[in-house]
């Protein structure tokens, strides 16, 4: 399981650095919240597989609080753009 | 047989965990090439939202006791719920970008 764990998790370690480059090439804030979103998701699989192979069971509750937590957070953000454009 | 049901139950969940970070990856690559926001979010909010739900039953089958696999189950849940929702503002907010 341990060989599983390490090809997963730099699968999702590249991923990550994609979005991370992805994040810091664009220049609209939708964009940007876009591939947060994205970031959010990659490292809420991570926090699961690190769950499953290591029986890390506080993992769970930390994925929990980061979906929550990504999601409000995109939520605010799209609210943002769209009063900001309403405003042009 | 205890033992053939421990290896099966690490093939499975083993072939799940991976093939979740590969859909991960493939929707970072999309977010990366792809040339316009709705075209981006088209290819990750699918993959990521899978991938999630393949890494979760991964690691569910691996998992001792019942309230653990109630929690990896309350996150699947949650991020099925979620993602569309923000997917729905998110489009909404760029217009037609």
């Amino acid at each position: 399981m341990t060989v599983v764990a390490y090809v997963s998790l730099s699968l999702l370690a590249l991923a990550a650095v994609v979005g991370v480059v992805s994040i810091a090439k664009r220049s609209h804030l939708g964009d940007r919240a876009v591939a947060f979103d994205m970031l959010t998701s990659v490292v809420t699989c991570g926090l699961l597989v690190g769950a499953g192979v290591w029986q890390e069971v506080l993992n769970l509750d930390l994925a929990v609080v980061l979906g929550l937590l990504g999601f409000v957070a995109s939520l605010t953000i799209a609210r943002f753009v769209e009063s900001q454009v309403e405003q042009e | 047989m205890n033992d053939i049901v421990q290896i099966i139950r690490d093939v499975v969940s083993g072939v799940l965990m991976i093939s979740g970070s590969i859909l991960a990856l493939l929707a970072s690559l999309g977010l990366f090439r792809l040339a316009t926001t709705r075209a981006r979010m088209h290819a990750t909010t699918k993959p990521a939202t899978l991938g999630v739900l393949l890494c979760g039953v991964g690691a569910a089958l691996q998992m001792a006791s019942t309230s653990d696999v109630t929690k990896v189950v309350v996150i699947i849940v949650l991020q099925l719920v979620t993602a569309p929702i923000g997917a729905h503002m998110l489009s909404r907010a760029v217009g037609g970008k």
